[in-house]
């Protein structure tokens, strides 16, 4: 089979430095111009970070669940490349994810882990792809690990709804507290500005890290190399 | 063709029934193992009985699951089946119903140790029978595919449970539920909306799985 | 949280959240961008032979 080489263009870094801008605009103000929340204190701005880093995450393994998708119907080793870049900037941003959430829950809630919903969510969806990464790399035959892991990344995508909905329902039954994980001051510029500035940089890695993907693979798939005059000889 | 498959399953785990019997005891350590992590507290132990009896369950669920593709890795076996005009469906959903079988069998060997260790009895026995079923439909779904990947590959023993435990979590979770409201009592009649869960997340894992299983299984 | 329901005194878990999300975001871009310089001089490498 065969592998077309990746792109060389610079979309990427592209995405990469728009992000980094929107990211630093967006956190000036988010730190320095937003007032402090009234029950939250100076701890709510965390959602300023958190939230776009949770829509860029869910986008993440959401693109994952397509790529598989589409290299289970095509066999297009482009798509196994992205779904794993995908799968472990996913990997990352969740893991971003459940720091952030911990981080904010200690001020705010006496523990470090309260079992909202979501971030539990977060962490399942964590452990279940770093499974998948952990497939991957235990699998030498290219076909086979790009046909498993799809089919992997394809039940564990359905799941994250399930995992939701039966931990909120669990968590329904002793918790009477709420987690106010939403942004509930009026200030919506630094959200937006992050929710960008977290995107474009997801962007720009799961496109770097696919063309690693694409090198490591066409490595993997390439003949042996063709060995001339004294080398042939040496072994004859 | 379905029938077949299932008919040698049965066949394999009959002869090898000395290995559940073996796993039944590793559970009923795991149960004993639990009980001195909590300490001689009766309360919480009939507490968190449920807990115990489905924790164990699923650690042995690892061992009996890789073990059913024992025979396929022996001798080649997986090849000279899919040689065969073998619709992999059926081959699937034989090896997982079979699978579906030894879990229940285990779940409810297991209950005695519970009651005796925990205090945790109930009398609604049907209703007990009822969740280890669909528990372990849960869990012998989405185990039988990944047991059959990672049959295949180094560090097997790691990875099937790697896979499986994130994603039954929701399986997990309603089979404590449900089980503890049985052994606890359930003034709020909510078993039935944690069976509607457990029903619900094996639907949607008998059919996905089902549909995958060629690809994971094709040369 | 004191009982007024104001949760004071937040900014050293600020900094912890948002310092941790960008050094994770740096240090991770960073391994990208070496490790693709490092997979494009191979393959060219990988050209050269065959």
């Amino acid at each position: 089979m065969e592998v077309p080489d990746p792109s060389t263009s610079k979309t990427p870094y592209g995405f990469l430095t728009v992000g980094v801008i929107l990211l630093a605009i967006g956190t000036y103000i988010g730190l320095a111009v937003a007032p402090a929340e009234t029950y939250m204190g100076d701890v709510q701005r965390i959602m300023y970070v958190h939230v776009p880093s949770a829509w860029s995450g869910l986008l993440a393994i959401t693109f994952a669940f397509g790529c598989a998708v589409a290299f289970l119907f095509r066999s297009d080793f482009r798509w196994d490349a992205r779904m794993e870049a995908s799968i472990e900037v996913g990997v990352l941003l969740a893991f971003l994810l459940c720091m952030q959430g911990a981080i904010w829950a200690k001020p705010t809630w006496g523990v470090w882990w309260d079992w909202d919903p979501r971030l539990t969510t977060t962490a399942v969806l964590f452990f279940a792809f770093l499974g998948i990464l952990a497939l991957r790399r235990f699998v030498d035959d290219p076909v086979k690990r790009g046909i498993w892991s799809a089919v992997a990344t394809i039940i564990a995508y359905v799941d994250v709804p399930i995992v939701y909905f039966s931990v909120r329902w669990w968590n329904s039954l002793h918790q009477t507290q709420s987690s106010p994980n939403t942004v509930s001051s009026q200030f919506y510029a630094p959200l937006r500005l992050n929710a960008f500035g977290v995107l474009f940089l997801m962007i720009g890695f799961i496109m770097l890290r696919s063309r690693i993907a694409t090198y490591r693979l066409q490595h993997e798939l390439a003949a042996p190399p063709v060995l001339t005059g004294e080398e042939a000889g040496e072994l004859a | 063709m379905l029938t077949a498959a299932l008919r040698k399953e049965l066949l394999i785990q009959w002869r090898t029934r000395s290995q559940l019997m073996a796993v039944f005891v590793f559970g009923a350590t795991s149960l004993l193992l639990f009980s001195f992590g909590i300490g001689p507290n009766a309360q919480a132990l009939r507490t968190f009985s449920a807990g115990f009896l489905w924790l164990a369950l699923l650690l042995s669920s690892t061992l009996t699951l890789a073990e059913s593709f024992h025979a396929e890795m022996e001798n080649r076996a997986l090849e000279g089946l899919l040689l065969l005009p073998a619709n992999p469906r059926a081959l699937y959903y034989g090896k997982t119903i079979a699978n579906w079988l030894q879990l229940t069998i285990l779940g409810v060997a297991l209950v005695p140790v519970m009651v005796v260790l925990y205090d945790a009895g109930t009398t609604e026995l049907l209703k007990l029978l009822a969740i280890i079923m669909l528990g372990a439909a849960g869990l012998a779904a989405p185990g039988t595919l990944y047991a059959a990947m990672t049959s295949q590959v180094r560090a097997k023993q790691t990875l099937l449970p790697l896979l499986l435990f994130p994603l039954i979590v929701p399986a997990l979770l309603a089979s404590v539920k449900a089980t503890s409201l049985v052994i606890l009592g359930d003034p709020m009649q909510q078993v039935k909306s944690w069976i509607g869960l457990l029903g619900a997340f094996d639907l949607i894992y008998w059919s996905l799985c089902g549909l995958l299983y060629g690809r994971v299984i094709e040369e | 949280m004191t009982p007024e329901g104001v949760v004071t005194g937040g900014w050293p878990f600020v900094w912890a959240a948002y310092g941790l999300t960008f050094a994770a975001f740096i240090i991770y871009g960073v391994t990208l961008i070496t490790k693709l310089r490092e997979e494009r001089a191979r393959a060219a490498e990988d050209g050269n032979r065959t």
